[in-house]
């Protein structure tokens, strides 16, 4: 290889990504731009009868609003080609979040404001909400569909030999579950539109990883011609397939900016990005796999329910390329599949990196296991077995040149120490292992889906300049191709730039998707650079010139720039037979093989990775760095898909709308991944180069739960492998029942007499007339902010509706949320005296109400426990900002009442509570749970508890002094009246001289608590305890004391077993938990004996 | 313009009082702000959070809006030099010094440099944030045996989401630049 090709390079753009100079869509300020706001439906299923844009239109700002009436008669997008969405709502919405309006006002505030005005009259229905529910004889059909009722499309795949009746085999099956998975790419989608009149042009800045189809989807929309729609070059934000293809949203803007003659921008704030960026395809499968004896593969069988959300996107080539997946790893000699894409009025599923490969891994790779286990082999061994090899047609017709995947699986076994590790893990650790194919740009089902352009142009002053016409949403794609450039015209790299995604300057490419960047755009510009060199050898003529002065003798340069263009077709793919699906349908195909050392906290359920080996055969690779940054940020996504990453629906509507409630990986929740990559040149790559960019998601959900299989000896099917899953497991396995005796606990009754009537229509009722909150997507405007210098001057001003703030991290969340409407702020965080921590002789802190948690993080400021508990919050930043008193006194963190629910919380008595039948799995009580299942959700207050810690209160009349127990009212409610608020908070002096331990377990590093536990107690020379206190936080609506557990543990030398005893008693005693969350008293038992264990050890016990 | 005097200019206590200019039907005042040592004379809402006068009344687009409510880290800047969220901070209430990404790459151009160098970034998206953590992140000293060392990187890291990298480029970056030695 030429120049700096295959060698590590900074990104040619590093110095505008990493200082802030670099222009995302939403960077760009266009003069007299109008913001957009859209309207979306708040029901799952409903047939529109009028949308009333009148008041709207008068409203302050307002230039324009836009509905389905605005675009041409039938308007649909293409996508796959069954053109059933329109660009705005016609007739029916089909999920909560589709689009029915649209509003360009000048501020945002007026946008949403009109937005808010535009008044939509639904007729509701009741819709298929989930796959079971879409089959049930009396659902609702979503669309008119040939295949059946809610059934969009069937596809059977037959590969290879006829299934062969034999007795002397082994087969395994299972029924796996792969849940919806969000890109929650970091930069949301944005658009800039912009008509000019006077060429008959739409420019557009778009945040794509496909800028061709965004302008063939607006031309054909709008009824322009495809030249009249430019996409331009814009810095983009990640993509991981959300943005290969059309957002949806780009079309209401270019119909706003046509319409209203200014430009206009539509960026999605984080809940729309959530609630309508189309996810990956819950896939529920069932998949059997069938070997002989020896452990050669026989067949894969299997039957797949695909959930494709409300409209058709791409759910029928994702299925399509998972089933292919199946027919690439390993060589069995038979292959039937049965698959069938089902409408919900849900999301739509999408483009999603590993592109329905990822889900079929994860199935196909745990059987594999199983497999193994069941013919009592090594399960490397039984890969290697098995595993494809070079050369060979495989049964789909793929011919891969290349396959190092048995190359990856020993690297891999060696990398992790397998041997070792299999053979002498400590209890709780596991070891797990998982392959991987994906491809290098799939000849998909369009046109010249072979082909890529490029262009290049060369200046006197002796520099380059490649065109392309894809998009580098942060791969590294732009270094790469400005490496090519570089090596074959001997150039340095800071001589080559690279222009991308203009498609009115930039020649012919399908964008980044499919894996395709190396290959297609590599070829295309190598094949373009060579073009270049004859170009500039005809020039020299045999002479030692720089490329400036030969472009400067070229007759062909035009005001001093010469250009060569080149295309490249790849001839070696096929398009796939519609019929069989059979074809080789990629040059060249990737190979990977995870493996994974987890350790598995039985207490808690809790999966800890310590150790994370990838080894991928990628060709050889053009740029290292790279590579392994694709790989590694891959396998993240992938462990993110294993342990946390799910989206939650209620009633059709999205639950974990944020990255407070969607558990995807923070830099603390992962080990350094270690990557590494095979030798290996394909034939076919650009410089022996193949495709990587998605490969990396697809091994680490089976490897992890391989591992966590090989550790706890159960296996978890239905991913995400979260802590309720292995608990509620491991209780099974080990034959661990509670028994709650409901019907001899009379305070009780009425309680499980609601939920009981629940499921048999209660719930129904009240959501169906449940007050409404007036629909407002922004807060009232802040009238008034005070930053007093005192208390008393704070106090003086806390009339009138005032309400104090302290930090603001919950209070303006609160505003966004539309759970506080407060005009009114007093901000308490600047008053000195109430931000010092004061020792008193005797001992006691007194710790003032506006003390940043950060400086309760050290253990030496307070107390053990109140540190521990004061780290374990939120992050680094917030702990900066937030204060004590607001971490007390935050609301609570039910996702429902958070995220927009109107739920009894929210809007009152006539409103059902959703986590009753909707999924309370970790963030609602188990304990005394009332009309609303949240909790108290202050770590803070679960360490306080423990500390009999006093709370100071003074407000205009007087001053009052509380034990914290005393607190609390309900959940994240307190007794606190308008107009007072918490001065200080004291430790008594004996807290000092209690020894304590506060533990937690949630989704991520820094999440709230799934449940949290403080204990503290006085040991004496003895060693036996003394005035226990026992805190569980988050288990009940207010922090939970554990006193029947305290009063039996007094005096006594405490075990953790002698605890837990005491503990699962008490719980059993008192705990009335809701149908699923019954898992959490044992992890919050488990805490306990954590936390047992931590103070006995601290103590020398 | 002294520290001190820019300081006492901008402590200010604001109340609704007849007078306040209303603008877009917002209250709002004006306001003296020092960004990256420069000071800025802004009309600035009750409502504006300093991320949004950063980015759309000084002009300053590198700190990024990715959530818009504390959950992310995009929109990291310093005030006095400790790490805050600009989504979340009522601009208003800022007394401080203000060192946004601009500033940091100026002062440290070694980090922007070291992200090059360790594959710390891939869109860039959460890279500002990323930095500006990073920055305030060494001006403390790390433990010297590179696991503790990682350990704390990683925790005072996590307030910064990074959906590209998977994490390793940044901590090795920040390592790099600490001295360990991996």
């Amino acid at each position: 290889m030429t120049g700096t090709l295959g060698r590590h390079v900074r990104p040619i753009d590093w110095q505008q990504r990493t200082s802030g100079a670099a222009r995302y869509t939403a960077d760009l300020f266009i003069a007299e731009s109008l913001t957009v706001r859209v309207v979306r439906s708040p029901h799952a299923y409903a047939a529109v009868r009028s949308i009333d844009t009148a008041k709207a239109a008068t409203m302050p700002g307002v230039h324009a609003i836009i509905t389905i009436a605005d675009f041409p008669p039938g308007a649909r997008y293409i996508h796959e080609g069954a053109r059933d969405r329109p660009p705005l709502a016609e007739g029916m919405v089909r999920y909560v979040g589709q689009e029915i309006a649209a509003v360009a006002a000048e501020t945002a505030e007026q946008a949403a404001a009109a937005a808010d005005a535009v008044v939509v009259s639904y007729d509701r229905k009741r819709g298929p909400l989930t796959i079971a529910a879409a089959q049930g004889a009396w659902s609702a059909a979503l669309h008119k569909r040939t295949n059946g009722k809610n059934i969009s499309k069937s596809l059977h795949r037959s590969w290879g030999e006829p299934l062969q009746g034999s007795s002397d085999g082994v087969s395994v099956d299972g029924r796996f579950v792969f849940s919806r998975q969000t890109h929650a790419s970091m930069e949301p989608n944005s658009i800039i539109a912009q008509w000019d009149a006077e060429q008959g042009c739409l420019h557009l800045w778009v945040s794509t990883q496909a800028p061709i189809f965004v302008r063939d989807e607006v031309a054909q929309i709008l009824g322009l011609a495809k030249e009249q729609v430019v996409c331009h070059e814009v810095f983009v934000g990640g993509g991981f397939g959300s943005k290969s293809r059309i957002s949806e949203h780009e079309v209401i803007a270019a119909a706003l900016a046509l319409k209203v003659k200014r430009p206009v921008r539509l960026v999605l704030d984080r809940n729309e990005e959530f609630e309508t960026t189309k996810s990956r395809h819950a896939f529920h499968m069932e998949l059997a796999l069938h070997a002989d004896a020896s452990g050669h593969m026989r067949a894969i069988t299997g039957r797949f329910q695909v959930d494709n959300g409300a409209y058709d996107h791409s759910g029928m080539s994702v299925t399509s390329a998972g089933m292919k997946g199946l027919g690439l790893i390993y060589r069995p000699r038979s292959i039937r599949l049965d698959a069938q894409l089902i409408d919900t009025a849900t999301l739509p599923g999408g483009q999603f990196r590993g592109y329905g490969t990822t889900q079929v891994t994860f199935a196909l790779e745990s059987l594999m296991d199983e497999l193994a286990g069941r013919l009592e082999r090594d399960p490397i061994d039984l890969r290697l077995q098995n595993a494809n090899r070079d050369g060979e047609e495989t049964l789909i017709g793929a011919r891969p040149r290349t396959v190092r995947l048995a190359d990856c699986l020993i690297a891999a076994r060696d990398a992790i120490g397998w041997d070792k590790l299999r053979n002498t893990r400590p209890a709780g650790h596991g070891v797990g292992i998982a392959s991987g194919v994906h491809l290098s740009g799939s000849y998909a089902e369009r046109d010249d889906a072979n082909r890529s352009d490029a262009a290049i142009d060369m200046l006197t002053n002796g520099k380059v300049r490649l065109r392309f016409g894809g998009a580098d949403t942060g791969t590294g794609q732009r270094t790469m191709l400005a490496q090519i450039v570089a090596g074959e015209l001997g150039l340095a790299l800071d001589d080559v730039d690279v222009m991308t995604m203009d498609t009115a300057l930039t020649p012919f490419d399908l964008g980044a998707w499919s894996s395709r960047g190396t290959h297609y755009s590599g070829h295309a510009a190598r094949l373009v650079a060579k073009t270049a060199t004859k170009k500039l050898e005809s020039l020299a003529q045999g002479r030692v010139l720089p490329i400036g002065d030969l472009v400067a003798l070229s007759n062909e340069a035009v005001d001093g720039m010469l250009t060569v263009e080149a295309s490249f077709v790849e001839t070696a793919v096929q398009r796939p037979d519609p019929k069989t699906g059979l074809g080789n349908v990629s040059a060249s195909y990737n190979f990977a093989a995870h493996a994974a050392h987890v350790k598995v906290d039985t207490r808690t359920g809790k999966v800890e990775l310590i150790d994370y080996v990838a080894v991928h055969d990628v060709g050889t690779p053009l740029n290292p760095a790279a590579v392994h940054g694709q790989i590694v940020g891959g396998a993240a996504m992938g462990i993110g898909a294993a342990l946390g990453e799910d989206l939650v629906f209620e009633q059709g509507k999205l639950v974990t709308t944020g990255y407070t409630y969607y558990a995807l990986p923070r830099a603390a929740d992962i080990p350094s991944i270690r990557s590494f990559i095979v030798n290996c040149a394909d034939p076919l790559g650009p410089y022996g180069a193949k495709g990587v960019g998605e490969l990396g998601i697809n091994p680490p959900p089976p490897a992890i739960a391989n591992a966590v299989a090989d550790a706890i000896g159960v296996r978890i099917r239905e991913l995400p492998i979260t802590p309720d899953k292995i608990v509620t497991a491991l209780a099974r396995k080990e034959g661990r029942n509670r028994h709650f005796n409901i019907w001899r606990r009379p305070d009780r009754w009425w309680i499980a007499f609601v939920r009981w009537a629940y499921p048999l229509g209660l719930f129904r009722l009240l959501h169906a007339w449940r007050t409404h909150q007036p629909s407002r997507s922004v807060p009232p405007e802040i009238e008034e902010l005070a930053a007093p210098a005192s208390l008393d001057e704070a106090l003086s001003s806390l009339d009138r509706g005032a309400v104090p703030m302290g930090g603001g991290t919950d209070l303006l969340l609160r505003r966004s949320q539309m759970l506080s409407t407060a005009t009114r702020l007093v901000s308490l965080a600047g008053i000195a005296d109430l931000s010092q921590i004061a020792i008193a002789e005797d001992g006691a802190v007194t710790i003032g109400s506006a003390v940043s948690l950060s400086r309760l993080c050290a253990p030496s400021a307070t107390h053990p426990a109140v540190a521990a508990a004061a780290q374990s919050i939120a992050s680094h930043q917030i702990r900066n900002m937030a204060t004590i008193a607001g971490n007390l006194l935050q609301a609570n963190r039910c996702w429902f009442y958070r995220n927009g629910f109107e739920c009894y919380q929210r809007v009152g008595a006539k409103a059902p509570c959703y986590a009753i039948l909707g999924d309370h799995r970790f963030y609602h009580a188990a304990i005394d749970g009332h009309r609303c299942q949240a909790v108290t959700p202050s770590d803070m207050a679960t360490a306080l508890t423990a500390l009999d810690a006093t709370i100071h209160i003074r407000g205009r009349h007087g001053t009052r002094t509380l034990p914290i127990r005393a607190l609390y009212t309900g959940p994240g409610q307190t007794v606190l009246q308008d107009g007072e608020v918490i001065a200080a908070i004291t430790l008594p002096a004996a807290a000092r001289t209690r020894v304590g331990a506060f533990r937690k377990l949630n989704l991520w590093h820094g999440d709230f608590a799934i449940g949290s536990v403080a204990i503290t107690c006085r040991i004496d020379e003895a060693g036996c305890w003394h005035d226990p206190r026992i805190v569980c936080g988050a288990l009940a609506p207010v922090p939970w004391r554990a006193v029947e557990t305290e009063k039996a543990l007094a005096g006594r030398k405490v075990t953790a077993a002698l605890l837990r005893a005491a503990l699962d008693e008490e719980l059993n005693a008192k705990a009335h938990p809701l149908a699923r969350n019954a898992w959490k008293l044992d992890a919050l038992a488990g805490l306990c004996e954590q936390a047992v264990e931590e103070i006995n050890e601290k103590v020398g016990r | 313009m002294s520290a001190s005097a820019v300081t006492s200019m901008v402590h200010v206590v604001f109340w609704l009082v007849p007078g306040l200019e209303r603008r877009h039907q917002m209250v709002s005042v004006k306001r003296q702000m020092v960004v990256n040592d420069t000071a800025f004379d802004v009309d600035v809402g009750l409502d504006d959070t300093l991320l949004r006068v950063i980015r759309e009344k000084i002009g300053l687009t590198g700190t990024k809006e990715a959530c818009g409510r504390g959950e992310c880290g995009a929109c990291t800047v310093l005030v006095d030099g400790v790490a805050r969220l600009s989504c979340m901070t009522l601009c208003a209430l800022v007394t401080g010094k203000v060192t946004t990404i601009e500033g940091v790459a100026r002062e440290r151009p070694d980090i922007c440099a070291a992200f090059a160098d360790h594959g710390g970034f891939q869109c860039g998206f959460c890279t500002s944030g990323q930095i500006v953590s990073v920055a305030a992140l060494l001006q403390e000293s790390l433990p010297g045996d590179p696991a503790a060392a990682e350990h704390v990187v990683r925790d005072r890291l996590s307030g910064n989401i990074c959906r590209c990298t998977g994490y390793g480029g940044i901590v090795a970056s920040v390592l790099a630049l600490a001295g360990g030695d991996r």
